[in-house]
């Protein structure tokens, strides 16, 4: 992005980040002040909030990298491959990707399709995520641990855990 | 301080009942397993076993409990220093140079350094015990809650010393937590950030939120490696290594001591515990240690600093338990409980009545501390096995147990979402460089801070000055300013040598410059 004779690199993610946090605390004070405005409710969010927000306009800057167009140019015929600045691994990113899917399908359909079944197939897709290849190592493994975490927790907690075929 | 012919009495039932000393080893070794798996806590495992102790003797069923108790006390290490994902939130401050040890392959000497540490300074913790049990019961009762929050305030002074590359980055994720800490209803009945949600009516559960935090930046980045440890010769497990870390504790006698001191008086006081006597105790060792800036990236005394507290707590928190019948926390409530199944309350009358039997117990969890070696030594032995295995394995299977764990805290399924939220959000968090632990004692301190602020204010009626007549809120302030006044003086100190010592150099480098033509020239000619 230019602006003026300067040309600015924009950390697009962590811009999105810090203004999810700021809302997220502009909005907790305000459903703050919005339940009473006595001191005994603010006494503490309202000066830890109107810190944050501070913080988010200091902050906000570190998002926005001024760089030279040469030294730019530069850089991006010098890469290193082994500098920390290079290019990410995407086929780990992926892989860190889709084991956050499967952690979060996994605690969503918890209680839909049983305790068993959603642990079941999360191992047997952590396992396949990781590398796993061997259709029976992946089917034993997952069973195993679905065994094992199920009987084992149902022993030790007092809740009940819903499930399906266990 | 001590009574001579009651201890000599408590010997005697000690010796009397030796058959008792047999449930030690089983109560070890079931607290050691259940602290071990993330989610399940010293209380849980502790009432579990609690229906067994009532058909056995009343010094049995102490010795078997309490045996739960010290067992699961150094067992929340052990996942802490292998996979970064402490057992209970007493060994959060394990994690910060106990992971980057593990990571460096020093995992077995990490374990010993926990262990040893654990050991020695829960024996140091009873030793005070037996000593002050009288004492820190009357300091105890003098405590308010002014002195609580003066307390809460030293230990987020450990975000100082976390060590974050952009202090507003780290200060940004500090307030963050502690505004998660207060969602909810507060001591004075106002509910907010609830979005209607009965749940979050108590607060965001601390332990699902933890895990979340801390698996999402360690487990999930495990996906892309085939082992938890990269380098192959690495992953070795060696007991002559652990027991070599053991014995590398005994260098650093000034931590053990200082995080024991710390642990016993912090975890003395009902409601805060072990849980932010290891946050204290690792901050105030990287403070004063001279080596300040290899804290977090493996160095042993971090690893022992908050393991010295965690041991020595459970000494404190049994004082306040034996001498004022207080439950410092969930544990020794537990432990109240098995006391009062057997016809006996634990309070000052009990001190008074009965202090053979209570010398007994304290000299019985010596025994158990000492015991503990041994076990502990063969429990990390099998347990650092992990880093043998492939992740295909331990992944699947370690999110599993904590997913699980989750909802053993909660008995909802708010606590396995909780943990998705927060594995996302301290994804995000790390990416950009913002200390993870800093959000993470923001929530475990945030709720203690508004709630003790509150009742100060309260009490004072919104005046100052009230400080001034709390000596004991003005010792705890008094202590942390001095502490950070010596650490600004010796770390300028510190700077001005490195100043003087680089000038040296280069003032060095300048003169040696000077003979340097003559090659110029040799070339030339």
């Amino acid at each position: 992005m230019r602006i003026g004779r300067h040309t600015y690199v924009i950390e697009y993610g962590h811009l999105a980040l810090i203004t999810l946090i700021a809302g997220l605390v502009f909005w907790y004070l305000l459903d703050a002040r919005s339940v009473s405005l006595s001191v005994n409710n603010l006494l503490l969010v309202e000066p830890v909030s109107l810190f944050t927000l501070a913080l988010y306009a200091f902050i906000v800057p570190q998002c926005f990298h001024r760089v030279d167009e040469a030294e730019a140019a530069a850089i991006a015929s010098d890469q290193d491959p082994l500098s920390p600045t290079a290019a990410p691994d995407y086929s780990d990113l992926i892989k860190m990707g889709a084991l956050s899917v499967a952690l979060g399908l996994m605690v969503f359909l918890l209680e839909t399709i049983g305790f068993d079944i959603a642990v079941f197939l999360f191992s047997a897709a952590a396992m396949v995520v990781c590398g796993e290849r061997r259709p029976l190592r992946v089917l034993v493994f997952s069973l195993a641990v679905t065994a094992v975490a199920i009987y084992g927790f149902r022993a030790m907690i007092p809740y009940p855990m819903p499930t399906t075929l266990l | 301080m001590i009574d001579v012919s009651a201890f000599h009495d408590a010997l005697g039932i000690m010796f009397a009942s030796a058959g008792s000393w047999g449930w030690i080893v089983p109560g070890l070794i079931i607290g050691l397993i259940f602290s071990a798996i993330p989610g399940i806590s010293i209380t849980m495992a502790m009432a579990i076993v609690l229906p067994m102790s009532l058909y056995m003797d009343f010094f049995p069923a102490i010795v078997f409990l309490t045996s739960v108790y010290t067992g699961a006390g150094f067992g929340g290490s052990v996942p802490a220093i292998l996979m970064n994902i402490p057992g209970t939130p007493s060994s959060f401050a394990t994690t910060f140079d106990g992971f980057a040890m593990s990571q460096k392959g020093l995992h077995n000497e990490a374990l010993g350094h926990a262990l040893f540490a654990s050991t020695i300074c829960g024996i140091f913790g009873y030793v005070l015990l037996l000593l002050l049990i009288e004492p820190l019961a009357d300091i105890v009762l003098r405590i308010g809650p002014l002195e609580m929050f003066a307390v809460a305030i030293w230990g987020m002074l450990l975000l100082g010393s976390l060590g974050s590359t952009y202090i507003s980055r780290g200060l940004l994720a500090a307030a963050f937590g502690v505004l998660l800490g207060t969602v909810g209803m507060n001591t004075a009945g106002f509910t907010r950030g609830t979005l209607g949600i009965p749940v979050l009516l108590d607060g965001i559960s601390p332990i699902p939120a933890m895990i979340g935090l801390l698996a999402a930046g360690q487990l999930l980045g495990l996906a892309g490696r085939d082992y938890i440890i990269d380098a192959d010769g690495a992953r070795e497990v060696s007991i002559r290594r652990i027991l070599a870390g053991c014995w590398g504790t005994l260098k650093y006698p000034g931590v053990l001591l200082r995080g024991s001191i710390i642990g016993v008086v912090i975890g003395a006081v009902p409601g805060v515990g072990s849980s932010i006597g290891n946050l204290i105790a690792y901050a105030e060792t990287k403070r004063t240690a001279k080596d300040s800036a290899t804290f977090g990236t493996g160095n042993p005394k971090g690893v022992i600093a908050a393991e010295s507290a965690v041991a020595s707590g459970e000494g404190g928190s049994m004082a306040t338990m034996l001498a004022l019948g207080i439950p410092g926390g969930g544990a020794t409530a537990i432990l109240i409980a098995a006391f009062m199944m057997h016809n006996i309350v634990p309070g000052p009358g009990l001190i008074q009545s009965q202090k053979p039997m209570v010398y007994a117990i304290i000299l019985n969890n010596m025994v158990q501390a000492t015991v503990l070696l041994a076990v502990g030594v063969a429990f990390i032995y099998v347990a650092a096995n992990v880093v043998k295995v492939r992740t295909r394995y331990v992944l699947p299977s370690v999110l599993v147990v904590a997913t699980l764990g989750t909802y053993a805290v909660t008995g909802e399924i708010a606590g396995p979402i909780t943990l998705f939220i927060f594995a996302l959000l301290g994804f995000a968090l790390s990416r950009y460089e913002y200390p993870i632990p800093a959000v993470v004692v923001g929530i475990l301190l945030g709720r203690m801070l508004e709630t003790e602020f509150l009742r100060s204010y309260q009490i004072s009626g919104g005046d100052p000055l009230y400080l001034f007549q709390r000596p004991g809120a003005v010792a705890i302030v008094g202590v942390m300013v001095a502490s950070l006044g010596m650490t600004a003086w010796s770390k300028r100190k510190q700077r001005r040598a490195e100043a003087a010592e680089e000038a040296a150099l280069l003032r060095q480098l300048e003169q040696d410059k000077v003979p340097a033509p003559p090659r110029a020239s040799a070339i030339k000619g």
